[in-house]
C-alpha cells in the first residue's frame, strides 16, 4: 500500500471532506434502515401500521433519496473534493462555496425526506423533490460546479488526473439533467404542487432521460471517477491504461444519453425511440466495461494483497458486479428480454447489484482508505472490515438472487394462458407467488445494513483514536517547548 | 494474468505523477474489447434493420420485420413491425382459443353450461380472470366481501336473488342498496329498542323488554320496518331489503365486535344513520353479452347460486 505521510492538513481544506465522510455514513445507516422497512412492508404488510406516513409509497423515495443523495452523494463529494485537492495539488478553490454546498446538500436531504413523508412528491422517479428544493438543488450545485472548476484551474500540475473528468462530467450532466426535468410550473408561489411542463409521452421520455442519466452520470461517471483514485491508489500500482481510460470515458458519455428511453419499452413511446435506444444500451456495453477493465487490469499486478487486504477486496467485488451489472442492463433493454422484465422485481434486482453491489462497495472501499488518512492514524479494527465485507456480500447476493427469482416468476405468471386462451394466472396469485422472495429480499438488505452499522462504527471509533493520538501528539510537543 | 503482469511491466507509463505516486500506463486498447465493440455496432445494424429505427423528416425507418394478423372484418392485414400490431396479433391469438368456448356460451342455456364438465373448466378459467379483473376490487378475490361494504358472493344468501337470472339482471344494470335515516324520524330510545329487536331475531343476546318494544315499532306505520323487510322479517328480494333473521350481516359489522352490547350498538349505528353507498354499477355496455354470462355462472358457482 502507498503509504502518504504528509497528512497535507493546511495545504488541503480536509474539513469539508471530513464533514462530508461522516454524512455520509450517517445516510447510509438511515437510508439503508428505511429500505429494510420497505422491503420488509412488502413481505409482511402490517409494518404499514394503517398510516400514510409509514407507508411504502411515501418511504420508498426516503430511501432512494437518502441512498443516492444523501449516502452516495455526500461520498461523492467528500471523495471529490479530496481527489481534486490531491491530483491538483492546490487547494479548493473557496472554503465558503465548500461549507455552503456542505449545508446547502444536507439540507436538501432533509427537507426532500420529510416533504415525502408529508406526502408531497413530483412522482418522478428519483426525482421526486417538489420545486423549491429543486431550486435549492440547482442553487447548491451550481456552487459546486464552480468550486470545482475553480479549483482545477488553480491547479498545480499540468496535466488533469482522469478521476477530475469523470467527476466533472457527473457534476456538468447533472446540472443539466435535473433543470430540464425539473420544469415546472408551481400551481401558487406558496404551494409546494407544481405540474410539469412536459406532457404525455414527452414528460415520461424527459423523466427517463433523467432517470437514466442520473444511473450512468450520477451512480456510475462519478464512481468511476472514485475508482480511478482510490483503486491505483489502494493497489499502489498505476492505471493500467491511459488510452483506454480516455476512450471509454467519450464512449460512455456519448452513449447514455441515448439510453433513457429504454425504460419505457411496450409503452405509449415511439416504437422507432424505443429501438434506438435498445441498440444504443447494447452499444454501451463495451464503453462500460473500460471502467471494469480499468481497475480491474490495474488490481491484476497485486492478486497477493486480496488475501490480506479487506480494502482491496471490496473495490474487486466492486468492479466485478459493476461488469456483471452493466451487462445485465443492456440485455435487459432488448426489447424481447423487456417485454418479460419489464414491471418485475427483475428491475429492481438489477438496480440493486450496481446499487448495492457497485456503487456502495467501491464506496466502502474508498472511504476505508481515505477516512484513515483524513485522520492521520490506522483503522480502529481490520476484523470489523473483514465482517462488514462478508456481511454486505452475503447481503447482496441474498437480495439478486430473490429480486431474479421473483421477478421471472411475475413475468412468466403474468404472461401465462391456460388451454382456454385466457391468462392463468391473476394479478393477486402473482403478488402471493412473491412473499418467500420477499422476505429473503429483506433478509439480505438486513445482512446489508448490519455490515453498514459495523463500518460506522468502526470509522466512529478510528476517528476518535485519530483524535486522541493527535491530542497525544499535541501535548507532548506543547511539554516539549515548555521545558525547553 | 503473468503475461499482462510483464507486458504492464515492459509498457512505459505516460510520465505524469500525480498526489506522490498516482500513474498511468499506457496500455493498449485491450484487442477483444476493441473487436467486441465491433461487434455490438454489428448488431445496433442489425437491431435497427429489423425494428423501426431512425426518424427521416416526418417519418422513421420502418424496420424490415412485419407482423401479420386477422382482423376483426377478418382480412388478413400485414404493417411493418410495430407495438399495436403486436398487440392485436397476440389478443387475437387469444381469442382463437376462447373463441369456440364464447361461442358455446352464447348459444348453450344457463343450466347446459353448467352441467357440461368442459364448459365449467372454461367457466373457472375465463371467469376468474373476468372476476379479477372487474369484480374482486370490492367482493375480494375469492367473492368473500367486506363487511360493511361489499356483499359477499360465496354464500347463499342473496339480497335480490340468487338464480341464474336475478344474477344476471344484477350484472346487467348494477345495483343500489338504499336505507333511510331514523335518526331524524325516531328517537334515541326507539331505535333503541329496534336494534334490540332485530338482533333478537338472529338470536344475539337482546334486553327482551326493549325487543318486544322494538317487535311493535317494527311491524307500525311510525318506523314501517316492515315495508322493506317485511312482516316475518326475512326481507324482499325484489327491491334488495337484506332477511334480518338469518344471521349473516352485511352493513352492521355484527360479526367483528365482541359481546351482545358492541353488536347491537353496530345495528343500531345502522337504523339510525341509514345507507346510501350500497352501489353496484352496471356492466352492459362494458363487457360484453358472453363474458356477462360467463360472468353469472362464475358468481353462482362460487356459492350458493339458486
Amino acid at each position: 500500500m502507498a503509504v502518504t505521510t504528509y497528512s497535507g492538513a493546511e495545504q488541503y481544506n480536509f474539513d469539508i471532506v471530513k464533514k462530508f465522510a461522516v454524512m455520509s455514513l450517517v445516510w447510509a445507516v438511515v437510508g439503508m434502515f428505511v429500505g429494510v422497512y420497505i422491503a420488509s412492508e412488502l413481505a409482511w404488510p402490517f409494518l404499514n401500521f394503517d398510516s400514510p406516513y409509514f407507508s411504502f409509497g411515501r418511504f420508498r423515495p426516503v430511501h432512494t433519496t437518502s441512498v443516492i443523495f444523501g449516502f452516495g452523494g455526500s461520498a461523492l463529494f467528500a471523495t471529490s473534493y479530496y481527489v481534486v485537492q490531491r491530483t491538483c495539488q492546490t487547494r479548493l478553490m473557496s472554503d465558503g462555496i465548500a461549507s455552503f454546498t456542505f449545508w446547502g446538500w444536507m439540507a436538501i436531504i432533509v427537507l426532500a425526506d420529510i416533504s415525502y413523508v408529508l406526502g408531497y412528491s413530483q412522482a418522478r422517479e428519483y426525482a421526486e423533490m417538489e420545486w423549491p428544493i429543486d431550486i435549492l438543488i440547482e442553487v447548491v450545485w451550481v456552487a459546486y460546479l464552480i468550486l470545482f472548476v475553480g479549483t482545477i484551474m488553480r491547479r498545480k500540475q499540468p496535466h488533469i488526473y482522469v478521476a477530475n473528468w469523470f467527476y466533472l462530467a457527473f457534476i456538468l450532466a447533472t446540472a443539466l439533467l435535473h433543470t430540464f426535468n425539473n420544469l415546472a410550473m408551481p400551481i401558487d408561489l406558496l404551494s409546494m404542487k407544481s405540474y410539469s411542463l412536459f406532457s404525455g409521452v414527452q414528460d415520461a421520455m424527459t423523466q427517463w432521460w433523467y432517470g437514466h442519466n442520473a444511473v450512468g452520470f450520477f451512480l456510475t461517471a462519478a464512481f468511476l471517477g472514485m475508482m480511478y483514485y482510490f483503486v491505483p491508489k489502494q493497489a499502489g500500482r498505476p492505471i493500467y491504461s491511459y488510452r483506454l481510460s480516455i476512450v471509454h470515458f467519450w464512449a460512455l458519455g456519448f452513449m447514455y444519453m441515448w439510453v433513457g428511453a429504454h425504460h419505457l419499452h411496450w409503452t405509449a413511446l415511439p416504437d422507432w425511440t424505443s429501438s434506438l435506444a435498445a441498440a444504443f444500451s447494447i452499444l454501451l456495453l463495451m464503453p462500460s466495461w473500460g471502467g471494469m477493465i480499468n481497475g480491474i487490469m490495474t488490481l491484476s499486478g497485486a492478486w497477493d494483497k486480496l488475501r490480506t487486504d479487506p480494502i482491496m477486496r471490496f473495490m474487486i467485488v466492486a468492479l466485478s458486479f459493476y461488469g456483471m451489472s452493466t451487462f445485465e442492463g443492456p440485455m435487459m433493454s432488448l426489447k424481447e428480454v423487456n417485454a418479460l422484465s419489464h414491471y418485475t422485481d427483475w428491475t429492481i434486482g438489477h438496480v440493486h447489484s450496481g446499487a448495492l453491489g457497485w456503487v456502495a462497495m467501491i464506496t466502502f472501499g474508498s472511504l476505508y482508505h481515505m477516512m484513515p488518512k483524513l485522520w492521520d492514524t490506522k483503522i480502529y479494527s481490520q476484523k470489523l472490515i473483514e465482517w462488514h465485507f462478508w456481511l454486505a456480500t452475503v447481503g447482496i447476493i441474498l437480495y439478486i438472487v430473490a429480486m431474479w427469482i421473483s421477478g421471472i416468476t411475475q413475468g412468466l405468471m403474468w404472461r401465462t394462458f391456460d388451454e382456454f386462451g385466457n391468462l392463468k394466472f391473476s394479478f393477486a396469485e402473482s403478488v402471493a407467488a412473491m412473499m418467500p422472495f420477499y422476505a429473503m429480499r429483506a433478509i439480505g438488505g438486513m445482512f446489508f445494513l448490519t455490515g453498514t452499522v459495523l463500518m460506522t462504527f468502526n470509522m466512529f471509533m478510528t476517528i476518535r483514536q485519530g483524535k486522541r493520538e493527535n491530542a497525544i501528539l499535541e501535548a507532548k510537543l506543547t511539554a516539549k517547548l515548555a521545558n525547553a | 494474468m503473468s503475461e499482462q503482469k510483464l507486458q504492464s511491466q515492459t509498457v512505459q507509463t505516460t510520465g505524469h505523477a500525480w498526489d506522490g505516486d498516482l500513474q498511468e500506463y499506457n496500455n493498449p486498447l485491450p484487442a477483444w474489447w476493441v473487436y467486441t465493440f465491433y461487434v455490438t455496432v454489428v448488431f445496433a445494424l442489425v437491431y435497427w434493420t429489423i425494428y423501426p429505427s431512425w426518424p427521416i423528416g416526418k417519418g422513421w425507418i420502418g424496420g424490415a420485420s412485419s407482423i401479420t394478423y386477422v382482423n376483426s372484418a377478418g382480412e388478413t392485414k400485414t404493417h411493418s413491425w410495430n407495438t399495436r400490431a403486436l398487440l392485436v396479433k397476440e389478443l387475437n391469438e387469444a381469442s382463437v382459443a376462447q373463441k369456440p368456448y364464447f361461442d358455446k356460451v352464447s348459444s348453450m342455456s344457463y343450466e347446459q353450461i353448467a352441467k357440461d364438465p368442459e364448459m365449467n373448466g372454461f367457466i373457472i378459467s375465463a371467469g376468474k380472470s373476468l372476476f379479477a379483473d372487474n369484480c374482486a376490487a370490492c367482493h375480494q378475490s375469492g367473492g368473500q366481501g367486506v363487511v360493511g361494504f361489499f356483499p359477499n358472493l360465496a354464500d347463499d344468501d342473496w339480497l335480490y336473488g340468487g338464480s341464474f337470472d336475478k344474477i344476471h339482471e344484477t350484472l346487467l344494470g348494477g345495483r343500489r342498496g338504499y336505507m333511510p335515516t331514523f335518526s331524524e324520524v325516531l328517537s334515541g330510545a326507539q331505535i333503541d329498542q329496534l336494534a334490540n329487536y332485530v338482533a333478537s331475531l338472529s338470536g344475539i343476546g337482546h334486553d327482551a323488554t326493549k325487543a318486544s318494544a322494538g317487535n311493535v315499532l317494527f311491524h307500525s306505520d311510525t318506523a314501517a320496518c316492515f315495508y322493506c323487510h317485511a312482516v316475518d322479517a326475512k326481507g324482499r328480494k325484489d327491491i334488495g331489503a337484506p332477511n334480518l333473521t338469518d344471521n349473516i350481516w352485511l352493513w352492521a359489522n355484527v360479526p367483528a365486535v365482541q359481546g351482545d352490547v358492541s353488536k347491537v350498538a353496530a345495528i343500531r349505528e345502522v337504523i339510525a344513520n341509514g345507507l346510501n353507498k350500497g352501489v353496484m354499477p352496471a356492466w352492459a355496455g362494458r363487457l360484453s353479452a358472453e363474458q356477462i354470462k360467463v360472468l353469472t355462472v362464475y358468481v353462482h358457482e362460487l356459492g350458493g347460486g339458486q
